[in-house]
Parts: C-alpha cells; sequence; structure tokens
C-alpha cells in the first residue's frame, strides 16, 4: 500500500470538492418533502436564488419615515397662497353636472328595520379602540345616521373578481341605501372575469405595484391602493358598464374618473355613450377627478383625446349609502401598499372621503403548522400605520385569515394547524394599533369551517379559496358584525328619544297640574278661610 | 417511467424560464436586501468559479495576489456596494503614509506626524460612521426634532476591520516591527482578503505578509480536512444553533413576548450568551475554513471563551484579534504599565470603555465597556493583593477553577445583557424581574413555548463544554476519513442549514438575518 505523503499539498481538491458539493446539492433538489420522527423536512433548492419565479413579486418594507415626509410635503403644498395664476394650482376636481341629482339624506334607520339582522351576528367585530370617538365609532355613526360611507376592502386573490365583496356591496346597499360597483381599475396587466361589472380597456400600458420594476419611472412612485395603474396616450379607451348580476349596480347617479395628467391632456367623457363632454385637463403635479352628476348612469367611458394621462379607475355610485370599492391584488400579503404613494393615497382620500379601510390578507403566508408569525404582525402593524396616515378618517378593519385545509400525507385533507397562529396575529396587531379586528375563520366555523364550504360548493377543492357562493355567506356574517353596532346605536338613539319624549309629557302634564291648581286656588283659599271662621 | 421521472426532474431542476440573463446580471450585481456572505448559497457557486482561476494562478504570487484582490473588491462590492471606493481610499492613503514614514524613519526623523495623519483619517471615517446618528439625535433632543437634518447613513460592512488592520499597518511600521509592503495590490490584500472581510479575524501584517509573498501556496491533507471541518462546524454553530437559539427565543424574550418572569429573563440571558459566541465564532471559524482552503492561515479568533475562570482570561479567549489590537495599539499606546499602579488600572478601564464605545454610541455599550474595564482592574488588584491567587484557570485547584468559572461565566453573561438590551430599561427591566419575580416553576410552560430552542440551547453549551481534545480528535476524523466522508460531512452541514432556515421561516415567519457582529 502506498503511504501518502502527509506535506504534499493537495490543493486541487479545492475544485472537485467544491463542485462536488454542488453537485450533490442539486441533486438533493429531487428529494421531495418528508417526515422523520415527528419533524418535517423541505424540499431544498440551492438553486432558487438563481431560479427566476414566475410569480416573483416586490417585497416591500414599511418605511413610515419616508412617508411622514412627503405627507408634510403635501401638507406644505396646501397651505401656499392661491396665486393668481390658474395654471400654477388649478382646481382638483372637474365637475359636470349633466342633470342635477340633488342628494337626499336618508331617513334615519329605526331599530326595527335591523333588529333581525343584527341579532343573527355570532361573530362581531372587535374594536381596540376604547374612547366612544374611535373611527369605527364614526363609522357606526354615520350609518346610524343615514349618512353616505365609503369603503376600501383591500385584499388579496381571495377577494380577486369581486368575490365576497360584491355581495357585501349588495347587502349594505340593500340596507343602508347606495348604488353602483364603486371604483374599477382602468386596465390591469392580466384577464379577470368580473360578474359585478363590465370594463373593455384598450390603448392602455397597465402595470402592477407587484412588479415595479417593469413600470417606468413616472409611473412606479405613483400607485394608489388598488394596485394597477394604466399609462395611456391619445385613442387609449376605457368603458364601465353596469351590469345587473347584483342588485342597485345600475341607474347610478354619480360617476368619477381618476387620473394624473403632468402635461395638459384632453379627455373624453361619454354617459351612456350618448352624452359627451370633451374635458381639458390643466398639467400638473396633482391628482385630478372628473366627476360627474347625471340620472340613471348605466356606462362610463372615458379616451384620451390629447396628451397622456395616467389613469386610475373609473367609479359608478349613487350619491349616498354605502359605496365598496374592491382592491383585490394577487399575491398580496399586504405589503404592496408600501410600494403606493402616500401623496396620491391621500389626495385620492381627500376626493372620496374614505370611512372605512378593509386589510384582507395573510392566506399566502400561511404554512403548514406554523405556530408563530410575531414577523408578520409587525409588519401588520407597519400596514396599518401606513393606512392610517393615508386615510386619516378611515377606521381600519383587519379581517382574520379565512378558513384553509390541506393535503395531508395520506391524500385526506386536514386543517392547516395555522389559522389560530395567524388570527391571533392579527388580533394582536389589531389591539396594539387601536384598530377593530374581525375574525373570519371563527365566522365560517358557524358552518362548519372549510370542509363544509367544500362540501355545499362554497368553496374550491383546493380547500382554500371560496367562490361566489362562500363570498355570500361570510359577506352575510361581516354584514351582521356591520349592523349589529350600528342596531345598538339606532336602539339606544331611540331609547334617549323616547326618554326624552316622556320627559317632555311629564313636564307639559306637570305644568297642566300646575296651572289647573292656580285656577282653582283661589276658590280654595275662600272654603279654607271659611272653615277658619 | 423511472426515464421519464428522471427528465422531469432534471428539467423541474434547470427551468430558468426566459429572463435567465437579466436574472443573472441582477446577480452580480450589489443589492443592499441580499448581500454576500460566506453562507449564501450564491457563495457557494462564487466559490466554485473563482477556484478555478485561482489553482491556475496559486503559485505565481503576484498574479494569485491581483487575482485575489479582484475577486475580494467584487466580493466586498456584493457586500457593501459603492463603499468599495472607502476601502480602496484607505488602503491608497495608508499604503502611501506607511512608504513616506519609512523613509524618514531611514533618515533617522521622526514619523509621528504621518501616524498622526493615519489615525485622524481612519479614526474620523469611524466616528463620522458610527458616531454621527447618535450626537444628531442628542442635539435633535435637546433644540427640538428637526434641528439637524439628516439621514442615517448605512454603515459601510467590517469598515472597522479594516480601518484598525490599517493603523495597525502604519503604527507597526513606526515601531520598526515591520517594513513597508512593496505592492499596492499587496496591501489592498491584506485589508480586504475576502473570508476575513467582514467579520475578521483581524491579522497583523507581520504575520500575513509572508504569506501575501510566498511563491507557492501548500494545502496539505490536514489542512483540507482541518479546513472542511471548520466550515461545517462553523455553519451549525453560526446557521443553526445561533440563529435558531435566536430566533425562536432570545429576541422574542427580549421583546417581552415570553412573558416578564425572573426565569425568561435569566433564560434570555443565558440564551444570548451562547448565541452571540456561535454566531461569532461560527462565521470566523468559516471565514478561517475558507482562507485554508485557499492556503492561507488566519489566526484563531476565539477559544473556548466560557471554559475562562477568570475576566483576563476571558479576554485571551473571546474576539482574540480585537482585544489583541486593543493591548497592542490602544494600550500600550496609552502606557501600558509602564506608568504605575494607578494608571495601569486606568488605562485598563479607559481601553475597554473605548472598545465598548467602538460596538456603537450608546449608553448601553459604555456600560458595557466600564463593567469589563473595572472587572480587569479589580482582577489585576486582587491578583496582587491575595496571596496564591491565579491569573489563569489551568493554574487553579479543580474545585476552586469550577467556582471561578462560573463566576466569570455570569459576570460576562450580565454583562451580554448590558450589550444586548436596546436601553438602559430593558436592562432594569430584566434585572428586576429576576431579582424580584424569580419562581423557579415557571420554568416549565416557558420551556415547554418553544422547545426546540432549549434543545439547541442545551446541545449548544454541552459542545461548548467539551474538552480542547475532543475538538482536535474531531479535526483528525474529519481528515481520515478522505474525499468522500468531507464531501458527506460538508453537504450535511448545508442540509442542515437549509432546513434549519426552512424550519425558522415556518416558526418565525422572518429570514435569519447577519451575523450580530456584522453591526459593528
Amino acid at each position: 500500500m502506498v503511504r501518502k505523503n502527509p506535506h504534499s499539498d493537495i490543493s486541487p481538491r479545492l475544485g472537485w470538492f467544491t463542485l462536488a458539493v454542488i453537485i450533490v446539492m442539486i441533486a438533493l433538489g429531487v428529494v421531495p418533502q418528508f417526515e422523520l420522527f415527528g419533524m418535517r423536512f423541505e424540499r431544498v433548492d440551492i438553486l432558487s436564488e438563481l431560479r427566476e419565479n414566475e410569480n416573483e413579486v416586490v417585497e416591500y418594507e414599511a418605511d413610515i419615515e419616508r412617508l411622514e415626509q412627503e405627507l408634510a410635503a403635501m401638507e406644505i403644498l396646501d397651505t401656499l397662497p392661491v396665486v393668481d395664476s390658474l395654471s400654477l394650482l388649478p382646481p382638483v376636481r372637474y365637475e359636470w353636472i349633466v342633470e342635477d341629482e340633488t342628494c337626499h339624506k336618508r331617513a334615519s334607520l329605526r331599530s326595527a328595520d335591523i333588529k333581525a339582522i343584527a341579532e343573527r351576528c355570532s361573530v362581531a367585530i372587535e374594536d381596540f379602540d376604547t374612547l366612544a370617538t374611535s373611527r369605527f365609532e364614526r363609522f357606526v355613526d354615520k350609518l346610524a345616521s343615514g349618512e353616505g360611507v365609503r369603503i376600501a376592502f383591500m385584499g388579496d386573490s381571495f377577494v380577486e373578481g369581486d368575490i365576497l365583496t360584491s355581495d357585501l356591496r349588495e347587502q349594505l346597499q340593500r340596507i343602508f341605501g347606495g348604488r353602483g360597483v364603486g371604483f374599477v381599475s382602468c386596465d390591469i396587466p392580466f384577464t379577470t372575469v368580473r360578474r359585478s361589472a363590465k370594463r373593455a380597456s384598450s390603448g392602455w400600458s397597465a402595470y402592477s405595484v407587484m412588479k415595479p420594476k417593469s413600470a417606468p419611472q413616472d409611473v412606479a412612485d405613483k400607485f394608489f391602493v388598488s394596485g394597477y395603474l394604466a399609462k395611456g396616450g391619445v385613442g387609449a379607451k376605457t368603458r364601465l358598464a353596469s351590469t345587473q348580476a347584483f342588485e342597485h349596480l345600475d341607474s347610478c347617479t354619480r360617476a368619477r374618473v381618476l387620473l394624473y395628467s403632468r402635461d395638459t391632456s384632453s379627455v373624453e367623457v361619454a354617459i351612456n355613450d350618448t352624452v359627451i363632454n370633451e374635458i381639458e385637463v390643466a398639467g400638473y403635479d396633482r391628482m385630478r377627478e372628473i366627476y360627474i352628476e347625471a340620472a340613471a348612469i348605466e356606462s362610463l367611458t372615458v379616451r384620451v383625446a390629447k396628451g397622456d394621462i395616467l389613469c386610475y379607475g373609473l367609479s359608478l355610485e349613487g350619491g349616498e349609502g354605502v359605496t365598496v370599492d374592491n382592491f383585490s391584488v394577487r399575491s398580496n400579503n399586504g405589503h404592496a401598499i408600501f410600494g403606493t404613494g402616500a401623496m396620491v393615497n391621500r389626495e385620492i382620500d381627500e376626493l372620496l372621503g374614505y370611512d372605512m379601510v378593509v386589510l384582507q390578507y395573510g392566506l399566502n403566508i400561511m404554512q403548514k403548522g406554523q405556530r408563530g408569525y410575531s414577523g408578520y404582525r409587525k409588519q401588520l402593524c407597519d400596514m396599518v400605520a401606513y393606512a392610517e396616515r393615508c386615510f386619516p378618517n378611515a377606521a381600519i378593519l383587519i379581517m382574520g385569515v379565512s378558513d384553509r385545509w390541506v393535503e395531508g400525507s395520506n391524500g385526506m385533507y386536514e386543517p392547516i394547524g395555522s389559522v389560530d397562529a395567524l388570527s391571533a396575529a392579527q388580533r394582536a396587531a389589531a389591539d396594539s394599533t387601536n384598530v377593530t379586528f374581525w375574525n373570519t375563520a371563527a365566522a365560517m366555523a358557524t358552518y362548519g369551517g372549510m370542509p363544509e364550504f367544500v362540501a355545499r360548493g362554497w368553496a374550491a377543492k383546493d380547500y382554500t379559496h371560496i367562490n361566489f357562493a362562500g363570498g355570500k355567506r361570510i359577506a352575510e356574517l361581516l354584514t351582521y358584525a356591520i349592523v349589529e353596532p350600528v342596531y345598538r346605536r339606532v336602539e339606544r338613539r331611540e331609547v334617549e328619544m323616547q326618554r326624552e319624549a316622556e320627559w317632555q309629557m311629564l313636564k307639559e302634564a306637570t305644568i297642566n297640574v300646575r296651572r289647573e291648581l292656580n285656577m282653582v286656588r283661589p276658590s280654595l283659599d275662600t272654603l279654607i278661610m271659611r272653615g277658619l271662621k | 417511467m423511472a426515464w421519464e421521472w428522471i427528465y422531469n426532474s432534471v428539467k423541474a431542476l434547470f427551468d430558468f424560464g426566459d429572463e435567465v440573463l437579466e436574472r443573472l446580471v441582477g446577480l452580480l450585481c450589489y443589492d443592499p436586501s441580499s448581500p454576500l456572505t460566506l453562507t449564501s448559497g450564491l457563495f457557494l457557486f462564487a466559490f466554485f468559479l473563482f477556484g478555478l482561476g485561482y489553482l491556475a494562478v496559486r503559485n505565481r504570487s503576484y498574479l494569485r495576489t491581483l487575482y485575489v484582490v479582484i475577486f475580494s473588491l467584487y466580493f466586498y462590492y456584493k457586500l457593501s456596494g459603492v463603499y468599495t471606493l472607502l476601502l480602496l481610499f484607505v488602503a491608497v492613503s495608508d499604503f502611501l503614509i506607511g512608504r513616506g514614514l519609512y523613509r524618514r524613519r531611514e533618515r533617522g526623523l521622526s514619523g509621528g506626524l504621518y501616524v498622526a495623519l493615519s489615525v485622524v483619517i481612519n479614526v474620523s471615517i469611524l466616528v463620522y460612521f458610527k458616531a454621527t446618528d447618535f450626537f444628531v439625535g442628542v442635539v435633535n433632543g435637546l433644540y427640538g426634532s428637526g434641528t439637524l437634518d439628516w439621514e442615517s447613513v448605512v454603515v459601510p460592512a467590517g469598515v472597522s476591520f479594516f480601518v484598525f488592520q490599517s493603523i495597525a499597518y502604519v503604527v507597526d511600521i513606526s515601531r520598526g516591527e515591520i517594513k513597508p509592503l512593496r505592492h499596492l495590490s499587496d496591501y489592498i490584500f491584506l485589508l480586504s482578503f475576502f473570508p476575513k472581510m467582514f467579520l475578521g479575524p483581524l491579522v497583523k501584517a507581520r504575520e500575513f505578509i509572508p504569506q501575501i509573498e510566498a511563491p507557492k501556496v501548500v494545502v496539505t491533507r490536514e489542512d483540507f480536512g482541518r479546513a472542511v471541518s471548520l466550515i461545517a462546524g462553523g455553519l451549525i454553530k453560526y446557521a443553526v444553533i445561533s440563529k435558531s437559539l435566536g430566533m425562536l427565543f432570545v429576541a422574542p424574550a427580549f421583546a417581552g413576548e415570553m412573558g416578564d418572569s425572573g426565569v425568561v429573563a435569566l433564560l434570555a440571558i443565558y440564551g444570548f450568551t451562547l448565541q452571540i459566541y456561535c454566531d461569532f465564532s461560527g462565521y470566523s471559524d468559516i471565514a478561517q475554513g475558507v482562507a485554508l482552503m485557499l492556503g492561507f492561515r488566519l489566526p484563531d479568533n476565539f477559544n473556548a471563551p466560557y471554559h475562562s475562570a477568570t475576566i483576563t482570561e476571558f479576554w485571551r479567549r473571546w474576539h482574540i484579534s480585537l482585544s489583541t489590537w486593543l493591548k497592542e495599539y490602544l494600550y500600550i499606546s496609552l502606557g501600558g504599565n509602564r506608568k504605575g499602579a494607578f494608571r495601569t488600572y486606568l488605562n485598563l478601564i479607559i481601553t475597554m470603555f473605548l472598545g465598548g464605545l467602538w460596538h456603537g454610541v450608546g449608553v448601553t455599550f459604555m456600560a458595557w465597556g466600564l463593567l469589563h474595564g473595572l472587572a480587569l482592574a479589580l482582577h489585576k488588584v486582587w491578583l496582587k493583593v491575595v496571596p496564591g491567587a491565579k491569573a489563569l484557570g489551568a493554574d487553579m485547584k479543580p474545585m476552586r477553577r469550577v467556582l471561578a468559572t462560573l463566576f466569570t461565566f455570569h459576570l460576562v453573561s450580565f454583562g451580554w445583557l448590558l450589550f444586548t438590551a436596546k436601553d438602559m430599561g430593558v436592562v432594569a427591566d430584566m434585572l428586576h424581574n429576576i431579582a424580584y419575580n424569580f419562581s423557579i416553576e415557571d420554568i416549565v410552560p416557558v420551556v415547554e413555548k418553544s422547545v426546540v430552542a432549549f434543545v439547541v440551547m442545551a446541545l449548544g453549551y454541552l459542545l461548548h463544554l467539551m474538552p480542547r481534545g475532543v475538538d482536535e480528535a474531531l479535526r483528525r476524523g474529519v481528515t481520515s476519513v478522505g474525499f468522500v466522508g468531507q464531501l458527506v460531512i460538508m453537504v450535511v452541514a448545508i442540509w442542515a442549514v437549509m432546513q434549519c432556515n426552512a424550519m425558522l421561516a415556518a416558526e418565525v415567519g422572518a429570514a435569519a438575518g447577519l451575523p450580530i457582529y456584522a453591526a459593528f
């Protein structure tokens, strides 16, 4: 046997060794996930850093400081004195009143009208702001007193295609009034099916906040929480038409177009394809809104006639009641809000006036058996902080993650085991930021959870995504949860009014008795005097 | 069937999509969100490609130096972006200062001004990056926020390491201990050699220069085995023990998510004590192993520090290269022990205080530095006053040694509390809980809450308790198992790290971050 010289140089082993390590590690990539002694081992992928991920999306980091700076800058801009040159600070809203549809304030609700709905509430909205002046209390007040409210429903693929939100909209409008589908993005970079609105877009370049690298620089910092932005030149066109898939979607009385025009441009707007108006938009670095009042709006068409614009979306609404905007962004865990422009959000909020912002996220970050979500909880707190600054008057509602089951090793579906942990983290985030929380999974449990949803055909066979039928159930449960505090408020008001009325009656009765007493007093006095004598 | 399976597997593995080139370019550029470290997956591929070229030039010292310098600068660029220019600036300025200084010394003139210039340049870089935030904070705190408009800067990776080495180089020339290097590339090599770039160890010019100038590199079988065991062991210590312990227990405990019992506080302190050791020494071991595969020997940075029986011994076993640097260039420059007993104690305290301050300008680090300075000074007094007192554990009787080791361990652990707490309020809370809120039965729910972390902690301390001989035997073992055995060891270590990362992502929902010491 040849004895190896212990002092010889074996430097080349470096090359062979690293090559062998790489090859073996790549080969290990074919070993699937397995379990041993109760521990789960994942498939390893040493090439993951090199592989192009089809759905690669940017994970935004919270930058509250930048947001504060932007908002501070905006306030300075707002307080600048208006100089006489109109081209410098033109009005932000272009009004086009086709037919003056005065908006009547609805008559106040009666508790008897909504008692039955409120009593069905089994899982209530938890408000962690205990002050009577909390933004959720204000939201409830507005609903109770018949004022209009606008809800921004931000979510992931769970509510894509207006699942859940279309039913929520229908039910809230049935109770509190209101019409129309609300905000619909001008154009999005992929095709979706949406029953609650018909949109036909052409000529735009559409960008998503989840892939900001593919967007030009002047677009990338202009995203709204809707998540999509369309850039278009002359000829770019979108037609939004109402449907009758749900109640109250037709015969709208208000329409809006939200856009942004750096240089002067001209936009052609048509109502019901017949009434047409060309509006010149003065170029300036601020949000623009074309605001239309008319009777029975069934379609709204916008076409760029001159120049370039960034168009956010079109909106069909009623002049009163509830408006629900569906802002679903696929595979967004909520981080995408950090990629939206703070000033953009704030400006649109000033125009539309949101009263509630729903954050429905978390389905995509759940992993089987995961028990800790402290990292996500912190991110969620940042998201709430960001949303609060962008929408300063809105109540924030964190919607808990929905129930989800996954396929086990034996092919049977079993609970993913992390729903409670993630719900708890979401609830904790609501607690520490003093906002509201609604436990979706607990609400679904009143029907028996995800297996029952699948069994009744309310959810897809992946035991993850609900369909329209399932969305309808959850929307009902959420509606009950929203109506319940409104009912209590109305009932309290009625009790107070009744007390007030009784008090008034008592007061009047007392006065009457006194008056009658006074009338009989002289004769009484003479009687007494006589008796004394 | 089998062929189809293999075909599909291979296709799935290499299914890169269309934008592979764009992606590759993206990978090769600096990306602040994913700095390249020795434990990145990308490093394995980079190291392989680098290794091929290195093997070709390894026995031509000038080409070898140039090749390694270029790769090291690229590595630093991937780590810290534009700050590569700062590294080059420090290298060029001290290289020129060193030359000028040497010329003056040869003519018998004083080089004081040169040394002062180098110190001023280097220290101002350090102060700028480390202290500006603190002073701006103080001013804004005093005069209202916004008094000074300042956006905090990103600190360049490893800035203190190359700045310290550069000061040492100039001072060594002025002390006549070394001659200046002939080539600028040699000096950049000294500062930027990529395995030690990020977290050290600091190398001394007089020990490293002969290796740079050696005509050929030699990696023996024993060296290679040692390198494999260093890297594999380092990966386990750094990426498995430290990361899982830190993310599963220590970080939540310090954030108050584990409750506020005394047991939690005490366990968090013990946990961090192990975490910071495994984190720092693990990464240093990997650096040493990678360098050794290339034929370069970096000095040991740790030597079972929690075996120390006295605080003096601790500082000979912990972050050895930094404590040596502090001793040689700070303590001795202050006068060391040559100016009487009182000045010796004072110098010790000043040295440790500045050493603490170097970690970050803040009250906690100052307190940490003071604690160690005072402890070192008191220990010096103790050695003088108490008859039979020993400086090192090896000289003590067994029983005494055990007690002394336990005492030193707790002194150091509670020191780490100061080191890692975000402010003195946290320190006060935790000490309060340990003193007044301690009941041993609380331990059950805490351990139940994060079983994995405590298994890891027990394992980590057990490994640390092993006598030195076991370590050496393991190293020899790795050498003797040959190529295939070493391959298996390395693959198992990398696989364990990847599983651990997946587990942490599932449990905590966050990716494992950079080493703790990357912040310094």
